[in-house]
């Protein structure tokens, strides 16, 4: 049963991942950039979440809007604010594009984790479940209710990622704009706009998957640098800028991470991830499923 | 033809005068100053100073943008605390070998990302710094793990320590200063502004870049071997990202793909977060939003803004 256990619970960390990592691939899909604040905006939420439920005395179930409304403004404020000279004819910059993404990026990162330390305080915080029962059975396997919670609202949400940018016009004009960004403007779709829609819902998502993930992980400032790792390893895997690969990559990293960690080591779980990594960059930079899934 | 290469060969001149002054006004603090702790505060300044030179070589001059200078920095000094602690080999040894081992790796590491650029590159320096450092850390029967590894102190005085880095710092400059004086400089910044123009030329791009890797690393593992025998400990904090960020913040904000830049750049950011440190702990939040609002409004850094001002009253004297 210990084997299926893994499996499961491998799964629902891999949904947890997905939600950050889809978010990653598509900033990478529309302005080919890796975003290195990517886990603070994770963090931002987990924040958010607790904030709003312990000091303000907001239920559990609407401080969760409320931080995806966070991490969707955080996201799109970045993006106003920062990314806009990554396409709007900065070319003969000294600092290069690749290097300015790479530096305020990174920059932002510092600033959110020391400002957050600063204001709030550099201890974690225990953030409130959304369910109060703490053990759900499932078949033959037992399952923490805020686990279960998280990965089916994880799931619904994903879901949901898949539908709008398959169906709806503003996902197939993010589509648009991440194949061909002059072709999708001469085409009137507004790319600028686009970019924005991007970042606010990447900030979403993952302020989403901190608060999911709240209660489970005591969130303190520097919280959202281990999911931030993970992610840079999913969008390689998948292809960088695909989700579809992404949502693959993370079921897949969840479950292998899952065995790897009893069966093999703990301690270089992580390590292990990286490796995976740097092999799929060095031989297979196309990503483990290749251009056919690279739709986005 | 003529004319490109001396512009910058005489630009260049400046800018390492510019260094060269900025060391020797360093090189007098301990006259004046006795405070053990201050002459400390800039002896890691100047470890950061050679870590900042050595990043600024690979992603200044050369373009390849690593996110492994601290981790180079942790591995030099595990170099020396290693052998020291299985071997008890002499410091004569241990620091040379730090900067053969983090050379070879630098190499290495080099070959194996050539054909990787922007945010792939990023990502594969980023994996194996934190690879590095993980390793490290988890290796408690060869390494110690977390608990660290005690380093033998190379002197007893602080001046002395003070001046080993004042004169490793100037001959680090003096080196650099050659190099991209000269062929090898030139091809670097061939290869940052156009990596396949400066092939069609004929120029061997794959020595060149991983020659700029080997060069950049042996410095970062100098810079951490000498920084680990001055705190006679280290420890994987060393290698962390954080501090890869601070030297990424110290080129930004003095001014990448100078000489001054980098050196300059150490100073006032860990200067300043010393004074910030006592000023509430407000140090890291300074120097990100520095390092945005530089990096988005004043992209060539302090030695930039300096340039700028130095020319401009000239120029307007012309015209007047």
């Amino acid at each position: 049963m210990l084997a299926l256990d893994l499996f499961v619970n491998g799964l629902i960390f891999g949904l947890f991942y997905a939600l950050m990592a889809v978010g990653l691939a598509m900033i990478f899909g529309v302005l080919k950039i890796v975003n290195f604040a990517h886990g603070e905006f994770y963090m931002v939420g987990a924040y958010a979440y607790v904030l709003c439920a312990l000091k303000l005395g907001i239920p559990a179930w609407v401080a969760l809007p409320l931080a995806a409304v966070a991490g969707a403004a955080l996201g799109w404020l970045v993006e106003r604010t920062l990314m806009r000279p990554l396409y709007t004819g900065y070319a003969s910059w000294g600092l290069l594009k690749d290097e300015y993404a790479v530096v305020v990026t990174f920059g932002l990162s510092l600033l959110l984790i020391n400002l957050v330390d600063k204001v709030v305080g550099p201890y974690p915080y225990r953030g409130p479940v959304l369910i109060e029962t703490s053990r759900i059975a499932l078949g033959p396997i037992l399952l923490n209710g805020q686990k279960l919670i998280a990965a089916v609202v994880s799931a619904a949400l994903l879901v949901g990622l898949a539908l709008f940018l398959k169906r709806s016009l503003r996902g197939r004009q993010i589509q648009a704009v991440a194949q061909n960004r002059l072709g999708a403007s001469l085409a009137g779709i507004d790319a600028t706009r686009t970019t924005s829609l991007v970042f606010a819902i990447s900030g979403m998502l993952a302020a989403l998957s901190g608060a999911l993930l709240a209660p489970l992980i005591n969130p303190s400032p520097d919280v959202g640098a281990f999911p931030a790792i993970k992610s840079y390893v999913i969008v390689v895997l998948g292809g960088m800028g695909s989700v579809w690969g992404a949502m693959i990559a993370s079921l897949l990293l969840g479950v292998a991470e899952s065995f790897f960690a009893v069966y093999v080591s703990y301690d270089y779980r992580d390590a292990f991830g990286l490796l995976i990594l740097m092999l799929v960059l060095l031989f297979r930079p196309q990503g483990l499923m290749g251009e056919k899934v690279r739709e986005l | 033809m003529s004319d490109a290469p001396d512009f910058w060969r005489k630009r260049l001149a400046i800018d390492a005068r510019a260094a060269l002054a900025v060391i020797a006004v360093l090189a007098l603090v301990p006259l004046g100053v006795s405070s053990p702790y201050w002459l400390g505060v800039l002896i890691v300044s100047m470890y950061f100073a050679l870590a900042a030179l050595g990043w600024n070589l690979l992603a200044g001059f050369t373009g390849q943008f690593s996110l492994a200078p601290a981790a180079f920095a942790m591995l030099g000094a595990y170099t020396t605390g290693l052998l020291d602690y299985h071997l008890h080999a002499p410091l004569a040894i241990g620091i040379p070998a730090a900067i053969a081992a983090t050379a070879a790796l630098g190499g290495l590491l080099g070959w194996i990302v050539l054909r990787l650029q922007g945010p792939y590159l990023a990502l594969t320096t980023l994996s194996f710094a934190e690879i590095a450092r993980v390793v490290i850390g988890n290796s408690y029967v060869f390494t110690r793990g977390d608990q660290g590894l005690n380093v033998p102190a190379l002197m007893e005085s602080r001046v002395g320590y003070y001046y080993l880095f004042v004169g490793v710092l100037v001959a680090t400059l003096l080196v650099l200063y050659a190099l991209m004086r000269g062929r090898a400089g030139r091809f670097w910044l061939a290869i940052r502004d156009d990596a396949t123009g400066a092939e069609s030329r004929g120029i061997d791009v794959v020595r060149y870049k991983t020659l700029a890797f080997a060069l950049s690393c042996a410095i970062c593992g100098l810079a951490g071997s000498l920084y680990g025998t001055f705190s006679q400990l280290v420890s994987p904090e060393l290698g962390l990202l954080l501090q890869t960020g601070l030297v990424i913040a110290m080129v930004v904000i003095g001014g990448m793909g100078t000489l001054t830049g980098p050196i300059v750049g150490a100073l006032v950011v860990y200067l300043a977060s010393e004074w910030l440190r006592e000023a509430g702990n407000v140090q890291m939040i300074v120097f990100a939003a520095a390092v945005i609002l530089v990096a988005r409004f004043f992209r060539e850094g302090l030695w930039g803004i300096v340039t700028r001002l130095r020319s401009r009253p000239s120029a307007a004297r012309g015209a007047a």
